[in-house]
């Protein structure tokens, strides 16, 4: 027991995970006032200077002074952040400047009016969303704000003043806050202050105020200013608690449901259901449960229910989209899985039109929530109810296709029943009316179907009914049968329209997931990055409408990969609303709370390794929202596409490390055949010096000679070698320098044969130079290095024949061949004896060279303009030819052109 | 009979300098360019030594090794380069002797030789004991005797010593040790070897820190030091 108690005081470590993780944000200190004029401007800048004067880097962002004199002295010797002006149709706005402020990046900053709307074009569209920036980047800051613009009480407020509250701020901006401080005058103090002039008031806001700020106005406002800062300060004590680990019933531990339908409640149950979460002091979640209504599948619900998902996350929600064959039975299983202690939702108004016999989704849940404790919200209004009048707007818009469709079923209708009627006797030909109904409702929906059962009646009582050809209908009884029949010919309509609506809604979706289907079958099949990107680019353009953009990160900087259809280069605006995407991983541009303005909207491309890139398209419609239906798509192909592109990616990193492999193998090889060719001779030197020194007066004079002279080899062998690498370093660094002489090839020649025979002195070297050989351009010592090179390949693989060197001319080239009776040059690797460190394998198996001798002399060649290549067998089905070819020059027609 | 050394090794360089070398030292030599050469005349000609070089050209000098310790008991000594320390590790622990690193002085050379031969000889092998640095080890009487004091050691640090003892002035490999005192399972656990090593020199060594008579040959194994490696 006593154990249990222990653990039990631990310290809560979600409260602590909070607290954590809030470091590194900067700290938010909010003046809350009850209205205008209580001071808080004034206290938010004495504190600023009192900061200042503790040493503490203090700038003022932005502040109202509305012309006050006590105010503006308070701004002296504070350092103010210049404001940004923009030219918005011909007027100039002045801003708080962001952009400064964070790059000017003080301790604390200072920015008024929370609440205020940004001019269209800034970053964001609210203030308090620079406030948030400015928070994510570290920044302290001071701001001020007046309960009429919190979020969950605008209504409320609205309601109580008959003020409309346009600007608003969500509350968890305040719920977040380190620090809110109540600045607090009575009403009666504040309205002697707005009588004596005090209280800034624009002129055309004047006389709606007057109203305003009555007793019983300020009161009520000061009461939720009171209330919710008390609030806070609980939370706060809980909070404390909670870290502290004391014991204590704090924990409310509360989680309450609001479920809200499609109709025009929505938003208002949202915003009942935050405030009462806040009053208890719950957490939240709004659910939409969608049913089969029609209104889940039309624009104007889609985008209640959006709004109404939007205002929920504002005011700190959780959200979720709950659907199924038993909307009620998903709620119940949604809210006992995630221990659900009450549902909230709207109280039913009235049956829905066209379902008397049904339950509603209100009743049945009522019904059969036994275990979970429900509350009612009378979220109804005095006003007409929007959401039927929606509805009934959209069916009085005239669909003439649909009407037209309506006269001549109806028409037809008639004219088969006075066909029929000719020939039988039947007793009720309103069935055939009945058939022109149900197919125009069938075909063109409801309002159609009404148009046709409205027709039907009066067609009907003017042919059939007697007497004939009039409207007026001679027994009573034909009446009862007239009116029966509208009633009937309007609910088969209605019905059949509501099964055409939802197989229409079915087979969008079945449209949906065909393209969703093709474009993953497209996009999987695109091998490289560049299909991949254009398959996505072009498959969301197909789905979406308007422009299609991706943009992917090419050092450091995010670079256009994909654009379809093809356009010019965005706009700065929209780049930067892209950059914005990229970094914060967050949607920007239409539609969002960065950048609404533009045209586009731009989503991160985020996959479990991070972030590949950005998409940005411009939606078909820019005035509505993107519906429920093409939201999902959206995001299913927006994900698809990320992983398209990084898969891609890592395809690319894989054939980049399998390279580094190669390169890597290439490196050990190259280090083993360095390192030996270095180590055998340098072993064979130490090995002779020391037998020389320890052993060399016990030996025959001969193999001291021997040894001696092996040394000699050696060393030669070693400077050689040195001299190879040199050269091909040289030559790759770009270092050689090549002269471009006249060269008489036959001397270049002869110089090259005499340093062979000097090192290699039992070689036999046979040279067939022709007669008057024409000049090449070259540089000679390099010609004879080249020349040496290859007699001294010819030694080494060449064996005892010796090597016979022969030089034409060729058509418009001077030939310079080397040719040795060796076993040869393998077919397969007569293009890799020209590759670093290639050698070729000797018959015995043994390998000799460096491997750098031919590389050299084909990077020496070319450097000159010439050519070279090997050729095997060469004479007699053996040995090896290198040839070397250099374009012939003419002296004479040189010099005189 | 003079002792017949066998240089396999393709170089021609390293084989002009070693055969005049051997023969002034008073050796008969012998010599191969291949590995099949090689095992033809370690078959044919019974040589007392082998000199062999692991990179051949018709196969790999590690191969040569296996198929000569098929049939042939002569030491073996091993010419690599100092990068190659894997290699040299699998010659050891093939049955080489102990290696030498090009390039390498005569001297040096000679001495290595000098002791392989020695251990090889038969007449020695039967009754081991070791006599350096005031350290006296019995093994025949399980005695170790430091400064004219017996010392104790532990059964495993005796055994950890002998194995030293029998291979005295040649490389013992990490693998071969562990193998001969803690059993094949455990041939791969260098941290016990490590372990014993320490305890070992904290006892015969005469200043444990800068060891003398436990060398350490980095990466491949221990060797015990004896009066003719002279360094």
């Amino acid at each position: 027991m006593a154990t249990e108690r222990e653990l039990d005081r631990r310290p809560d470590p979600d409260a602590l995970l909070a607290m954590a993780g809030r470091e590194g944000r900067g700290k938010l200190k909010v003046f809350l006032g009850a209205a205008p004029g209580v001071g808080k401007t004034f206290a938010m800048l004495s504190g600023a200077r009192r900061l200042k004067a503790e040493g503490i880097d203090v700038v003022v962002g932005l502040a109202e002074t509305h012309g006050r004199s006590e105010t503006a002295a308070l701004l002296e010797g504070l350092e103010q952040i210049p404001r940004k002006k923009i030219d918005y149709r011909g007027r100039t706005l002045e801003e708080f400047d962001i952009d400064a402020a964070l790059k000017r990046k003080p301790a604390l900053i200072v920015v008024d009016e929370l609440a205020h709307t940004n001019a269209p074009e800034s970053r964001h569209p609210k203030r308090w969303q620079d406030v948030e920036e400015l928070l994510d980047a570290g920044l302290d800051v001071w701001t001020a704000l007046n309960i009429q613009h919190l979020e969950s009480l605008a209504e409320v407020v609205s309601r109580v003043t008959g003020i409309l509250v346009r600007e608003t701020v969500p509350d968890t901006i305040l719920k977040r806050a380190d620090d809110v401080i109540l600045v607090d005058i009575t009403p009666d103090e504040l309205i002697q202050r707005l009588n004596e002039g005090k209280v800034y008031l624009p002129e055309t806001a004047r006389r709606a105020t007057q109203n305003f700020f009555t007793p019983r106005n300020l009161t009520a406002l000061r009461e939720l200013a009171l209330r919710r800062t008390a609030d806070r300060v609980d939370d706060q004590m809980v909070e404390h608690l909670r870290q502290a680990a004391i014991e204590g019933p704090w924990d409310t531990s509360d989680h309450l449901l609001v479920c809200f339908g499609c109709d025009g409640q929505a938003e208002r149950v949202v915003g009942a259901g935050g405030r009462l979460a806040t009053r208890l002091n719950a957490s939240w979640v709004a659910a939409h449960v969608a049913t089969a209504q029609a209104g889940d599948n039309d624009p104007a619900g889609v985008k209640m229910v959006d709004d109404a998902f939007r205002l929920a996350e504002r005011l700190g929600a959780e959200t979720v989209r709950l659907s199924g064959a038993d909307p009620v039975e998903e709620l119940l299983r949604y809210a006992r899985r995630e221990n659900i202690t009450q549902i909230v939702f709207a109280r039913p108004r009235r049956r829905r039109f066209g379902a008397p016999f049904k339950t509603t989704f209100a009743e049945e849940l009522l019904r059969r929530a036994r275990d979970i404790p429900i509350q009612l919200l009378d979220a109804s209004d005095d006003d007409a109810d929007p959401g039927p009048r929606l509805n009934w707007a959209r069916l009085f818009r005239p669909r003439w296709v649909g009407l037209a469709a309506a006269v001549v079923a109806v028409a037809a209708a008639s004219g088969i029943g006075e066909v029929l009627s000719l020939w039988l006797r039947l007793p009720n030909l309103s069935m055939i009316y009945l058939l022109a109904v149900l197919a125009c409702a069938a075909r063109f929906g409801l309002q159609s179907a009404i148009a046709a059962s409205f027709l039907s009646f009066g067609a009907y009582n003017f042919f059939f009914i007697p007497p004939l050809f009039t409207f007026t209908v001679a027994e009573p009884q034909e009446w009862l049968s007239l009116l029966a029949f509208l009633v009937v010919a309007i609910l088969t309509g209605s019905l059949a329209a509501r099964v055409r609506d939802q197989a229409e809604a079915v087979r969008q979706r079945a449209d949906a997931a065909e393209l969703l289907y093709d474009f993953s079958r497209k996009i999987s099949g695109a091998a490289k990055l560049d299909d991949a990107l254009w398959a996505a680019a072009a498959q969301l353009q197909k789905a979406q409408g308007g422009h299609v953009v991706l943009l992917l990160p090419e050092e450091g900087e995010l670079r256009l990969a994909s654009v379809w259809p093809p356009m010019e280069e965005l706009s700065a605006g929209e780049m930067s609303a892209a950059r914005w995407a990229f970094s914060k991983r967050e949607p920007a541009g239409w539609r969002t709370d960065t950048l609404p303005n533009l045209s586009f909207q731009f989503r991160p491309l985020t996959t479990p390794r991070g972030v590949v890139g950005v998409c940005g398209f411009q939606p078909k419609s820019a005035l509505d929202p993107i519906s429920s239906e093409d939201e999902r798509a959206l995001t299913a192909m927006i994900e698809q596409t990320a992983i398209a592109i990084d898969r891609s990616l890592l395809v690319g990193e894989a054939v980049r490390s399998a390279a580094l492999e190669e390169n890597e193998k290439l490196r050990t090889t190259l280090l083993s055949s360095l390192s030996h060719d270095l180590r055998t001779p340098l072993s064979s030197i130490t090995g002779a010096v020391t037998t020389l020194r320890q052993l060399g007066d016990r030996m025959p004079p001969a193999a001291r000679n021997d040894l001696l002279a092996s040394i000699e080899e050696e060393a030669g062998r070693l400077s050689r070698f040195v001299a190879n690498l040199l050269d091909m370093s040289r030559l790759e660094s770009g270092a050689v320098k090549v002269r471009r002489d006249f060269l008489d090839v036959a001397e270049v020649i002869r110089t090259a044969v005499e340093r062979c025979k000097k090192v290699f002195p039992d070689m036999r070297i046979e040279t067939s130079l022709a007669p008057k050989l024409p000049f090449i351009r070259g540089d000679s010592g390099l010609l004879e290095q080249v020349l040496f090179n290859l007699l001294d390949n010819a030694h080494k693989y060449g064996g005892e024949t010796g090597a016979v060197v022969h030089a034409r001319q060729q058509g418009p080239d001077v030939m310079i061949s080397v040719t040795d009776e060796g076993p040869g040059i393998k077919p397969a690797d007569l293009q890799r004896i020209f590759e670093k460190f290639y050698r070729g394998g000797r018959a015995d198996g043994r390998k000799a060279g460096t491997g750098l001798g031919l590389s050299i002399c084909k990077g020496l060649v070319e450097a000159m303009g010439g050519k070279i290549e090997a050729q095997s067998p060469a004479v007699r089905r053996r040995g090896a030819r290198l040839l070397l070819r250099f374009p012939a020059v003419e002296v004479e027609k040189e010099r005189n052109p | 009979m003079k002792t017949r050394v066998l240089v396999v090794d393709d170089e021609a360089p390293i084989q002009r300098f070693l055969r005049p070398a051997l023969l002034a030292s008073g050796y008969d030599v012998l010599s191969a360019e291949t590995g099949a050469e090689a095992l033809r005349l370690i078959a044919t000609a019974a040589p007392d030594v082998i000199v062999l070089d692991l990179g051949l050209p018709d196969m790999d000098g590690k191969d040569v090794l296996r198929e000569a310790r098929k049939f042939c008991a002569s030491p073996v000594i091993v010419l690599s380069a100092r990068d190659r320390e894997a290699e040299k590790i699998a010659a050891l622990d093939l049955g080489a002797d102990d290696y030498v690193e090009k390039p390498f002085a005569i001297g040096e050379f000679l001495a290595r030789l000098r002791t392989a031969l020695r251990h090889a000889a038969p007449d020695r092998a039967a009754a081991p004991r070791y006599e350096a640095e005031g350290l006296l080890v019995d093994l025949e009487r399980r005695r170790v005797v430091k400064d004219g004091q017996t010392l104790k050691l532990t059964p495993k640090e005796f055994d950890l010593l002998t194995v030293l003892v029998r291979h005295a002035g040649r490389v013992v490999t990490h693998r071969q040790i562990l193998a001969a005192v803690w059993g094949p399972a455990h041939a791969d656990d260098t941290q016990y070897l490590r372990v014993f090593v320490g305890q070992l020199r904290g006892k015969i060594e005469a200043n444990p820190e800068t060891p003398r008579l436990i060398v350490t040959e980095p990466g491949i194994g221990y060797r015990l030091w004896t009066p003719d490696d002279g360094v």
